[in-house]
């Protein structure tokens, strides 16, 4: 079976980074959602997640960043998305979920708010 | 884990309820951050007007498939569906189907349009094919419409290039009073634009959606199903003269000179309305052709329902998929779309659906009737294992675009748009 997400961690400072690329689905969210979970639960409740290389994401990815932002406010943290992808950006919008997490086109401007 | 657990595992289809279940969830354990998601949530409510499951038609698991996949992004919302079902029959519907239209009684209609006159529903979605509404060419939907004072968003399943000037009314009138038609292909816009005159800003395509299907290599899934050295030929659907299975069946004896060990697996009961007027004759006269060309043991039934988990399984395992369909006029396809949603190689007669959608390299055409253009692109196909792997890829990719879960974002940024411009005010909902 082809799992079409790569997930990759990094830092940029003390604000740590989950690279996703592919696609975020049924398939693949589980293990976007143990990502962040690993992460907030090691300490680091700030995170940028950078969905710039991310093709489509479903109802199960978005749930997955909601499970993720229930953890990361609970340790007084915050979820900021990193996407230039019209079709995903129109996901969030339609949803309204562009109103609960802060999108931005570039990761600088995400790591200013995050910092 | 045994073989055919490994196989049922890595096929699959799993269940997105993350959303509305995190919602739920958070509702219960963190009240702040559930009313904040809450208040920043879209909350369409959206209604459905269709025929629907258990009833066996196409267009009923469409209505299902498209509500459960837009619900998925809504968990403030509660869809309603309004069934179209036909008088004394008795349909153990779910939940969701909340008012019933009895199929030939006009009446029902206008009873169903002030039902959701009268509701929170914000927006109408009609899934449309003359045969599935009352009276004549199902002109009772039109009643419908009329009584209707909420927008309305139709789903045309047929567009006909030829229609009756009863057919052209009835599609003229529903484009007059709804705000957007959706076809699933460009040409059923075309001929919505040349032959029926509707206005073009009031014509949108989204493709048919398909299920979300992460590829398997075939050969893994023939081990478990007990057909690793065959060469898997299918075809699924509700079964009917107008599938023209018959050219298949016909071609498998030259087919089988080249691949011996091939096999033909004709997926799917017989149409429940065919059934019911003209019984399994269709399938008996396939079988009789079957026997008469010595094919028991290379044309094989699966005479019954197969849930989606199983389809996805068969599809896996299939080498070359065809619709050799008869109706040059058919403008969508929910088995050729499934089947490019699992990245199959297909092969298809040139009706209207088939001819967009496996352009460009994502399948081949074959002649109508005829088993001669069947039996060499099969075998063309089969031989040449990069052609198919190109055709595989192809769909593949074209195909995700129209998993179910971008159609129902495209659904949604619809009904958005439409009740934007209908200036529907809505009110803050409860979960």
């Amino acid at each position: 079976m082809e799992m079409d997400l790569v997930i990759n961690v990094r830092r940029n400072g003390a604000v740590p980074i989950i690279d996703l690329s592919g696609e975020v689905d049924a398939y693949t969210s589980a293990r976007f959602r143990e990502a962040m979970v690993e992460l907030i639960d090691g300490g680091s409740a700030n995170l940028i997640i950078s969905m710039l290389k991310v093709d489509y994401i479903d109802s199960s990815g978005l749930g997955a960043l909601v499970g993720g932002l229930k953890r990361s406010t609970e340790n007084g943290g915050r979820i900021v998305i990193v996407c230039d992808n019209p079709q995903i950006r129109k996901v969030f919008e339609i949803t309204g979920l562009e109103k609960v997490f802060p999108i931005f086109e570039a990761e600088v401007d995400a790591l200013g708010m995050i910092s | 884990m045994s073989e055919t657990d490994k196989v049922a595992d890595m096929t699959f289809v799993p269940e997105e309820f993350a959303l509305r279940d995190e919602v739920r969830w958070l509702k219960s354990e963190d009240l702040n951050l559930f009313s904040f998601i809450r208040q920043s949530m879209n909350k369409i409510e959206p209604a459905y007007v269709s025929t629907y499951p258990p009833s066996e038609c196409g267009i009923a698991t469409f209505c299902k498939d498209v509500a459960t996949s837009v619900a998925k992004y809504t968990p403030f919302s509660k869809p309603t569906i309004v069934a179209i079902k036909r008088e004394h029959e008795i349909e153990p519907y779910e939940r969701v189907v909340r008012y019933q239209i009895l199929k030939e009684d006009r009446q029902s209609y206008l009873d169903a349009a002030k039902y959701i006159n009268d509701s929170s529903i914000d927006i109408v979605n009609l899934q449309h094919e003359y045969g599935i509404f009352g009276g004549d060419d199902g002109e009772y939907v039109l009643d419908f419409l009329h009584a209707l004072k909420k927008p309305a968003v139709v789903t045309l399943h047929t567009v006909l290039h030829s229609p009756s000037p009863n057919q052209k009314r009835i599609t003229q009138e529903m484009g007059k009073m709804c705000e957007v038609m959706v076809v699933m292909v460009k040409t059923g816009r075309n001929i919505l634009l040349d032959g029926y005159s509707v206005d073009p800003a009031k014509i949108t395509v989204i493709p048919h959606g398909v299920p979300n299907v992460h590829r398997v290599a075939s050969s893994t899934v023939k081990r478990a199903l007990g057909m690793a050295d065959r060469q898997i030929i299918s075809t699924f659907g509700l079964i009917n003269r107008g599938k023209g299975i018959e050219y298949v069946i016909k071609a498998m004896p030259k087919i089988l000179e080249k691949y011996p060990n091939a096999i033909y697996l004709v997926l799917g009961e017989t149409h429940p309305g065919v059934r019911k007027h003209e019984g399994e004759s269709y399938r008996n006269m396939l079988t009789e052709i079957i026997s008469e060309l010595g094919l028991e043991e290379h044309v094989r039934f699966n005479n019954r329902f197969l849930s989606l988990s199983e389809l996805v399984r068969y599809l896996c395992a299939t080498d070359v998929y065809v619709t050799p369909y008869l109706s040059k006029d058919q403008i969508s396809s929910g088995t050729l779309a499934y089947a490019l949603g699992c990245g199959k190689a297909t092969l298809s007669t040139p009706y209207l659906y088939a001819e967009e959608v496996l352009a460009d390299g994502r399948g081949i055409l074959i002649d109508f009737q005829s088993p001669e253009s069947v039996s060499d692109t099969v075998i063309k196909v089969l031989d040449d294992k990069d052609l198919r792997e190109s055709l595989e890829s192809a769909a593949y990719h074209y195909a995700r675009r129209a998993a179910w879960f971008n159609v129902a974002i495209s659904y949604l940024d619809l009904f958005d748009r439409v009740l934007r411009r209908s200036g529907v005010i809505k009110e803050e909902p409860t979960l």
